[in-house]
């Protein structure tokens, strides 16, 4: 089997704040493979944009990395751990060059008092050993591809010229214009119309298949993972509480997290199947639970056990694991203390 | 979401009390964390004491009458406790002795006699002053202002012969110490006067401004920024040149008190007027207008709850600014004059090569306002960080 | 504006060809453009119903709901109220006639962090509309009022000392509707109100909507983007498109079937959760028009698949296709079997 495109292992990561340290990210691991795309699904405060983030060294200076966490970059020839580079330079290669970024505000990736063209290319530039020229015929290339009409004209223009459903496929050509193995997607289309969305999701997907990229796509929906990802990691408050194929985890979901939020998803094929709320409310950074983060909405959770030990990952089938101690014959060995 | 910042970890009577915590609540409990600013407003309270019991503090007579004849133009005289002599639990400061010297053509020499002792004795018996008292003398009779104090005549320190002069003395032989403790306490409150009025002001104009909108806010801001471009130092000049003379030192006082607040109120009228443009269109707002609210429901329950917290940081910051444009004025000449003490005032003498050369302790009172400018920004700054409690709700 | 003694009308509030337009800009020289935010539209809307009121951004839906309460200004066309003991033309109300129509229609707003003043207490803010409106006699009749109406919404009556700061969204949300129904009215325009909670959370808001419009008589217009949520709690649905009404059905029927392509349209790009139905029968080209610019003809031809000449010159009239079913397209008969339906059941294209 070849060895994953990214390995994320017992990533964990904290801030400081004037509250105290805040953990957002504790101890999850996960790959992505070459070519495909995983879908990181989970609420207010699960942490997926942090993760996001971390990939990318793009979390603000406050942060503290755990000193276990791992993320390996495997190019070829050589790997990169991505939270050991120390250097802006080394950094490149994970900011725009192997690895890329689309947002959820296209305005926000943009700079506005320069054109697209300029910005294109001085990514281009920066990362590939195009000439200007070169760099500049390959961006105009590129947002043809995304479907923005007349690409020569429209690459002189500046950001906020361009409607917003142009700004979000130029933000696409911007990030796939290096060639990134990964792409990494932060809520691309929470803020757009569904109309809208389906198009976005249409030319993505039909990129990737072209450029054989991986996605790493984080939503909190989940009828676009279901459409879209091949795997799907749900987190909740900073941990990992299933991950599998997306129709495993949709059809026979494990976690009684996943299991609930798929019970309170309004689904428009069955409209008269009766929404049911996860009971609760989801706690804030600075209080979590201890134990299984899950355990205080949780109606399996056993006392004693559930609020002390923290749930390692209990395999269901293959590819398909949830963190649960309902789920496991015997209570999980205990990996780190409470 | 819910998180307590009063405590990391959540107890839950702190969080108890963070929940049904008001504004005020939380911005104290936010500006008691910024620790630069709690020191600052400890100084700032501390100088704001001094000014006020400044004839309790100095054993000096601030009038003429309390001029120490003998040590013009004086060193500042440190007690010390221990010399050649030996020790003691008393501080002392030596004598001074005045004799012609043949030297100098028989002028007057001072010397010191370091035999001779003097010890520092506290709460000493002095003359007479009223402590919290008011006499404001208005242009009219009969706005004039008077509250009877507290009449003591009990000083913290003195000593029993002489003076005792901390901070020097000045060509005419008063105490520094003293006329820097008045100074504080008339610099602060020509800037309270002056905040005060353009507070007002700008609350009434800022405050119409921005509610109504519309033709008559576009008006006042036309008035807003005429009034802006004035410029200072000319108007100044001119309102110089035309008090009377007759006009006693407080009624100056007030008058430039006055017009400081006058024209520094467009800046605060601004910021008002954004405030409540940005306020009128919460949600909240529109929620209790949906409900039938009048216009003076709106403005007493949400309004201006809303910006109390701004107004107060956008007052303590432009504090400064009052007593920096004061100082400037006196000493200019176009303010304040003897024998009101204000920083500008005492500055006016240190222009001479004569000052600069030897009598360096003039400046010590310069010392002391940058210690309360820089408080004075600090405490702003501290506040303007706590004023939004609300900013990181989520 | 009379008041009309007699039985419950069944149509609780019925909107008659109402267009709220406003200038874009003040430019020197002639007529600032018109943003034709909502463009006559005509809507029954029936005594206890949960009407869900559906489109995209740009589609007018905010403005047609705050039209209805007059938080908007009607700039033509007629909104009728009809209850028990009055009617009223609301675009033409005076100022007592307004005081008492607030009372009995109210709106709950979208961000549960913005439509709470955060210096005020929970208990202040659910008893300010009894306190503006005079609704009751004395402090304790008002606290009595606000503490039934919170533990209605299933608010911890601990909390009322509390300020908004200390609750979640989810929470606050239930504040906004404590608030909205305190006084008791029986008109309510939800605008957007799951939009910015967590799914979990939604689902509990959502619930609580229901049952409180089965124990309080309430007849709810809910605006929503998200049809998913629409085709779980409401039993009539209205799509807007660029200001106009283009189908209004029962849920069940508009769900089964739609008679619209831009329905169609929005019903396919819906993402399913079945992972083995990537259907995706119609995609639109291009993106919404501005409001300022409304194309001519059908206002959806531009972006309509199915478009023909006559569409971009004629206005499609309103019509009745099936019983209970109206919509707005020349081919609305035609397209039946090409639109793309979402019921379990309806199969795919």
């Amino acid at each position: 089997m070849a060895a994953p495109l990214l390995s994320v292992r017992d990533l964990t990561v904290r801030f400081r704040t004037d509250e105290g340290m805040i953990t957002a990210v504790d101890g999850i691991s996960f790959d992505i493979a070459a070519g495909e795309v995983l879908g990181l699904v989970g609420e207010s405060g699960s942490g997926k944009s942090v993760t996001a983030k971390a990939l990318m060294r793009l979390n603000p200076g406050n942060t503290d990395y755990a000193a276990e966490s791992r993320i390996v970059l495997h190019t070829e020839g050589s790997d990169v751990d991505v939270l050991a580079l120390k250097r802006a330079r080394d950094l490149m290669v994970v900011r725009g060059g192997a690895v890329s970024m689309i947002f959820q505000e296209p305005m926000a990736s943009f700079a506005p008092a320069i054109t697209i063209g300029d910005q294109m290319v001085e990514q281009l530039l920066l990362h590939t050993g195009l000439t200007k020229r070169q760099a500049r015929a390959h961006a105009v290339e590129m947002l043809g591809r995304v479907g923005i009409p007349d690409p020569n004209r429209r690459i002189d223009q500046y950001a906020f010229e361009f409607s917003g459903r142009m700004r979000q496929r130029a933000m696409i050509a911007m990030a796939l214009s290096t060639g990134p193995k990964l792409l990494i997607a932060d809520e691309p289309t929470t803020a757009l119309d569904v109309t809208i969305q389906a198009q976005v999701l249409d030319l993505m997907l039909g990129l990737v298949a072209e450029m054989g990229m991986a996605i790493l796509f984080i939503t909190h929906d989940l009828g676009v993972i279901a459409q879209t990802a091949d795997r799907v990691a749900v987190m909740y408050l900073g941990r990992i509480a299933e991950t599998g194929a997306v129709r495993q985890v949709i059809r026979h979901a494990a976690h009684p997290y996943t299991r609930g939020l798929l019970n309170a998803l309004p689904n428009i094929d069955d409209p008269a199947a009766p929404l049911v709320p996860v009971p609760g409310d989801i706690p804030s950074p600075l209080e979590r639970p201890a134990g299984c983060v899950f355990h205080t909405r949780c109606a399996q959770a056993i006392a004693g056990l559930c609020d002390v030990q923290v749930p390692a990952p209990v395999a269901i089938a293959p590819g398909h694991a949830a963190a649960c101690f309902a789920l496991a014959p015997a209570p999980a060995p205990v990996e780190r203390p409470a | 979401m819910a998180f307590s910042t009063a405590t990391i970890a959540p107890d839950q009577k702190t969080r108890e009390a963070y929940f049904t915590a008001t504004q005020g609540q939380l911005i104290w409990a936010r500006f008691r964390r910024n620790r630069a600013a709690m020191v600052a407003a400890g100084v700032l309270l501390t100088l704001v004491l001094m000014g006020l019991a400044a004839p309790f503090l100095v054993p000096h007579d601030p009038t003429s009458a309390g001029r120490n004849p003998d040590y013009l133009n004086g060193a500042p005289q440190i007690p010390r406790f221990c010399d050649h002599n030996g020790c003691s639990w008393r501080p002392f400061l030596y004598t001074l002795e005045r004799t012609r010297s043949i030297q100098t053509n028989f002028r007057w020499i001072t010397s010191v006699n370091t035999e001779k002792r003097r010890y520092v004795q506290f709460f000493v018996q002095g003359w007479k002053y009223e402590l919290f008292g008011l006499d404001i003398d208005m242009p009219d009779e009969r706005f004039d202002l008077r509250i009877h104090g507290i009449t003591m005549n009990t000083h913290l320190f003195g000593v029993d012969t002489g003076g005792i002069h901390i901070f020097g003395t000045d060509s005419a032989g008063k105490d520094i110490f003293l006329r820097t403790l008045h100074a504080i306490w008339t610099s602060l409150s020509a800037g309270t006067i002056g905040v005060l009025i353009a507070f007002v002001l700008a609350l009434v104009i800022g405050g119409i401004s921005g509610y109504v909108g519309g033709r008559i806010d576009g008006a006042l801001q036309m008035l807003t920024d005429a009034i802006r471009t004035v410029p200072a130092i000319p108007l100044f000049m001119a309102l110089a040149a035309m008090v009377p003379h007759e006009w006693s030192a407080e009624r100056r006082f007030i008058f430039i008190a006055t017009i400081l607040g006058l024209i520094s109120w467009p800046t605060l009228a601004r910021r008002v007027r954004t405030h409540l443009l940005t306020e009128r269109h919460q949600e909240y707002v529109v929620a209790a207008q949906l409900c039938g609210a009048t216009g003076g429901h709106v403005i007493r329950r949400h309004l201006l709850p809303s910006f109390t917290s701004y107004i107060i940081v956008d007052l303590v910051i432009s504090f400064p600014y009052m007593v920096l444009a004061e100082t400037a004025l006196s000493f200019m000449g176009l303010g304040l004059k003897d024998p009101v003490n204000s920083l500008g005032v005492m500055l006016q003498n240190v222009t001479n090569a004569d000052v600069l050369l030897n009598y360096q302790w003039y400046f010590i009172p310069v010392i002391f306002f940058v210690v309360m400018v820089l408080a004075f920004v600090f405490v702003g700054d501290g506040l303007r960080d706590a004023a939004d409690p609300y900013s990181d709700h989520r | 504006m009379s008041v009309a003694p007699g039985g419950e009308h069944p149509i609780h509030v019925a909107i008659r060809d109402l267009s709220v337009h406003y200038p874009l800009g003040r430019p020197l020289f002639g007529k600032p453009p018109m943003v034709r935010a909502v463009d006559g539209v005509s809507l029954d809307i029936p005594r206890a119903a949960f009407f869900g009121l559906v489109g995209e951004s740009g589609s007018g839906k905010t403005t047609l709901g705050r039209a209805i309460l007059r938080a908007a200004p009607v700039t033509a066309g007629h909104v009728t109220y009809r209850d028990a003991e009055v009617e009223y033309d609301v675009a033409s109300l005076g100022k007592v006639a307004l005081r008492d129509f607030r009372r009995r229609a109210q709106l709950i707003f979208q961000d549960p962090y913005a439509a709470l003043s955060p210096r005020m207490t929970v208990r202040d803010i659910i008893a300010e509309p009894l306190e503006v409106m005079k609704l009751t006699a004395s402090r304790e009749e008002t606290d009595a009022r606000v503490r039934k109406m919170a533990a209605r919404c299933r608010l911890n009556l601990e909390h009322l000392r509390r300020f908004p700061h200390a609750f979640s969204g989810g929470q606050r949300q239930r504040i906004s509707i404590a608030r909205a129904l305190v006084a008791r009215p029986r008109f309510v325009v939800a605008d957007e109100s799951v939009a910015a909670l967590d799914v979990s959370i939604q689902a509990d808001i959502l619930n609580l909507l229901k049952s409180l419009r089965d124990e309080l008589r309430l007849t709810i217009l809910f605006i929503s983007h998200d049809l998913s949520v629409v085709a779980h709690v409401c039993d009539m649905v209205a799509v807007m498109y660029l200001g106009a009404i283009v189908e209004a059905a029962p849920a069940h029927m508009l769900f089964a079937q739609p008679r619209h392509p831009y329905t169609s349209a929005l019903f396919s790009a819906i993402p399913s959760l079945d992972p083995d139905r990537r259907g995706q029968a119609q995609r639109l080209i291009g993106e919404i028009p501005s409001a300022a610019n409304v194309p001519p003809g059908c206002r959806f031809n531009t972006r309509c698949p199915f478009a023909q000449d006559r569409c971009r010159v004629e206005v499609p009239a309103w019509r009745e296709v099936a019983p209970g079913h109206h919509a707005a397209c020349h081919f609305s008969d035609e397209l039946q079997p090409l639109l793309y339906a979402r019921a379990p059941g309806a199969a795919p294209g």
